[in-house]
């Protein structure tokens, strides 16, 4: 953590990190030229030039294309072309689908159409935009009234028994049947249980809110509307597994939500539910917030290891996994924003509430970020079992009074489905029945009329540009399957679909992450579905 | 591999139904070696941390996914298989995907080890148009690169002969890693690390400055690990002792 912070400061500082500047930093540190090297090159947040004073980020992935033309960045350097002091770049997904098409100018999101005014805002200057103004919304998954927040973990540092307590949370959290909801859905009871299973001291518990998906913003607002939330999970998570410092690894174009949960640290350590021996028991906590140098991967538990112990976000090899050996080889508790926001409520209320929260059989409540074609994108708080079809009703309906034609359940990495899917009840194992996955939690949405290769293609460049390129499948595959695919969108030559689906296998087998995994489901999916939008490909089953 | 200490609870495992004994921390290639079964590799030497980025040593234990040998520890009781379909159909796949990005002429390069990456394409029997520099075509040796089991071909990486002693082709790494440990792990003149993400990814020295500008000191450890055409001597025609007399060490094979 400190290489790294070490770098930003020096950024802030100078403007960049030009060569004599990290020079400098190495000899002053005793760290090797090669290791500055590869920090700086591989994290996008660091620069070697100075910034212009105001840069325009537009974002090209998922959500955004379904919103604008083709080469939106192009036309508005041309369009804004000459002016001094600006630069237009193209940035990876900015985590406000909302807003598609998405830019950013001077780390403040805005509307593509409103970036243009709000750069020549600022060409004389910050001014600091706000922004602040919204409405409050309830949440359901949020148990409290003001005044009673941190009541599950007061109950629980007040018990007499604290082994009990943490057991009797672990067995709650099992009974729930409550996931993880990043991506994996990995049980979240029996990772607390196994954590707090492990010996080796001191633990750790991290909150990985570096949400990169495509399509994917829930977690940037739960941090920005239910911070005390989010603090209190990772306050319970290390009561029960035994851990005594916290840290939230937070992308570094959140800062509204950074701020909500600095201010809520704060009122937290005011209030004695941080620091040295919490309420006056024998629990003691440390949080701090850890901004991400930038890049999807590092949503990867491991690559975001990797990058709190300053290298390169590449992930490790597993197993071993990071609830035995995690953070500076200590067993740590990694959970995603929402599972540890959820916790709370489930502990106050209770199983038998978690249960009967969501529909037909379905247990719980669900945060989905929708985008894509819908008349109201955001962020809702479903019943889980609740239809997609009802969700996208939620949402206004498909935008502009067209039909569905496809959408995909769970981000980028989730298969597309077909509309007449929609019925799919939105929960882990039906989705999954369907031949996707709930993914992040990101419900995109496409209308009828929308050509589904170049969607594909968009999914399978985002992977490229996303791959850390430590594994030989990964790097050289997503690369080769994008020559691909664009090849054919620019002059129609089919796809070579057995090559399609070597490169599918090897991504999928031998890739050392999800990453590799995922990145070519969409456009097989694609195929599946709409074999007549994919030239060249076959109709035997995908590999 | 380390040696046995009395008292040490020893794992048995089993490898393409042989079963085998080795000390805890050993890995599934350590234990495949005990037995006589090489896997293949390309970023793995025993000298090295293992890192399993070239992914080639991967086997079967019986979970969903294939693991490295390389960098997976044995355990008790556990059932490896070495070969089988899927295996060699990753493999082979892998090896096509770094030939599609290598240079049809990198074997030509003088080595003081042979191209461990050549080699491995003959073995597989990767179909792989590997020739000979001719100058003929007014192209630069080491830069020419051909489709790989339908998987199109690469090019344009860097060549850099800013150092006396060590040629360093870019396009013919693979990005194993080996250089870069074996500069800084073993040497521990802590030059080469990687530069850049994704497929932009190179092996970079100091602050990514050409070779005979940083401050390698030419030890030649680099040249000695590198698996492939990458990284080769300046000069040098060759082992005195290869019969062929031209340096191409690897080229035999084919």
């Amino acid at each position: 953590m400190r290489l790294i912070r070490e770098l930003e400061g020096l950024q802030a500082e100078r403007g960049c990190l030009d060569e004599a500047s990290l020079r400098e930093l190495s000899s002053r540190l005793g760290v090797p030229l090669y290791r500055l090297e590869g920090l700086v090159s591989f994290y996008p947040h660091f620069r070697t030039e100075p910034a212009p004073p105001v840069t325009i980020s537009v974002c090209r992935d998922m959500s955004c294309h379904l919103a604008g033309p083709e080469h939106v960045a192009d036309a508005l350097r041309e369009e804004l072309g000459g002016t001094e002091g600006l630069a237009v770049e193209e940035a990876s997904c900015l985590g406000c689908c909302e807003l598609a098409p998405a830019a950013r100018v001077n780390g403040h999101p805005c509307q593509l159409q409103d970036s243009a005014e709000l750069a020549s805002s600022m060409a004389g200057g910050d001014p600091g935009l706000g922004g602040d103004e919204r409405d409050e919304r309830e949440w359901k998954s949020d148990p409290y009234g003001e005044a009673e927040r941190y009541g599950v973990l007061r109950a629980a540092l007040e018990s007499p028994s604290p082994t009990d307590e943490a057991e009797r949370i672990v067995d709650a959290l099992q009974e729930s049947g409550l996931r993880g909801m990043g991506g994996a859905g990995f049980p979240t009871g029996l990772k607390w249980k196994l954590v707090r299973g492990e010996e080796a001291r001191p633990k750790y518990v991290v909150c990985n809110a570096d949400e990169s998906e495509p399509g994917t913003f829930k977690d940037r607002v739960i941090m920005e509307e239910l911070p005390h939330l989010v603090v209190e999970g990772i306050a319970l998570g290390a009561f029960v597994v035994g851990a005594e410092k916290g840290i939230i690894y937070l992308r570094h174009e959140y800062g509204r939500a950074k701020a909500a949960l600095e201010a809520e640290l704060d009122r937290a350590r005011v209030a004695g539910l941080l620091g040295s021996g919490v309420l006056g028991s024998d629990f003691s906590l440390e949080i701090e917030i850890f901004v991400s140098p930038g890049g999807y991967i590092l949503g990867e538990e491991t690559a975001l290891l990797e990058a709190l112990e300053d290298r390169r976000g590449e992930p490790r090899n597993k197993p071993p996994f990071p609830g035995q050996v995690g953070l500076r080889g200590r067993p740590t508790l990694m959970n995603n924003v929402e599972t540890l926001a959820l916790v709370p409520g489930i502990l106050r209320r209770g199983v038998p509430w978690w249960q009967s929260a969501g529909r037909d059989g379905h247990a719980g409540l669900k945060f989905i970020s929708v985008s894509g074609h819908v008349e109201k994108p955001g962020v809702y708080e479903i019943p889980t079992g609740t239809a997609v079809a009802e969700l996208i009703e939620l949402a206004g309906g498909v935008s502009g009074g067209r039909a569905l034609k496809a959408f995909a359940p769970g981000g980028a990495s989730s298969n597309f489905l077909p509309a007449d899917h929609a019925d799919v009840p939105i929960d882990f194992a039906t989705i999954e029945e369907r031949g996707s996955m709930m993914g992040s939690g990101a419900l995109v949405v496409v209308a009828e009329g929308t050509p589904l290769l170049p969607l594909a293609a968009n999914v399978v460049r985002f992977f490229r540009n996303e791959s850390c390129g430590k594994c030989v499948p990964c790097r050289l595959g997503t690369q080769k399957a994008t020559e691909m695919i664009e090849a054919t969108l620019e002059s129609g030559v089919p796809l070579d679909w057995s090559v399609i689906r070597k490169l599918n296998l090897l991504l999928g087998e031998t890739s050392i992450c999800g990453l590799g995994y995922v990145a070519l489901n969409p456009l097989i999916s694609v195929a599946e579905h709409w074999p007549e939008e994919v030239p060249g490909c076959s109709a035997e089953a995908p590999e | 591999m380390a040696t046995r200490r009395s008292g040490e609870q020893m794992i048995s495992l089993s490898i393409d139904g042989r079963a085998v004994q080795v000390l805890p921390g050993a890995t599934i290639w350590e234990a495949a070696r005990l037995l006589g079964i090489g896997l293949p590799v390309l970023c793995h030497d025993p000298r090295l941390e293992p890192v399993g980025v070239c992914r080639l040593c991967l086997v079967e234990v019986g979970e969903p996914k294939l693991t490295a040998a390389c960098v997976r520890g044995a355990e008790d009781g556990m059932e490896v298989r070495t070969s089988s379909e899927r295996l060699e159909a990753c493999r082979r796949g892998l090896v096509e995907l770094l030939l599609s990005d290598y240079p049809v002429d990198a074997s030509d390069r003088p080595k003081t080890g042979s191209d461990a990456l050549v080699e491995l394409a003959a073995e597989l029997g990767v179909d792989w148009p590997a020739r000979r520099w001719s100058g003929e075509t007014g192209e630069a040796p080491g830069s020419r690169t051909e489709p790989a089991g339908g998987i199109p071909a690469g090019d344009g990486r860097a060549l850099d002969g800013t150092s006396k002693v060590i040629f360093v082709d870019h396009q013919a790494c693979i990005l194993c890693d080996r250089c870069i440990r074996g500069c800084d792990d073993l040497q521990v003149n802590e030059v080469m690390g990687r530069t850049g993400k994704g497929y932009q990814t190179s092996i970079a020295f100091d602050l990514d400055v050409p070779m005979g500008e940083s401050t390698c000191v030419s030890c030649g450890e680099c040249e000695k690990v590198c698996p492939t055409g990458a990284l080769s001597l300046v000069g040098w025609e060759g082992p005195p002792n290869d019969a062929a007399g031209s340096g191409d060490v690897g080229w035999e094979v084919l």
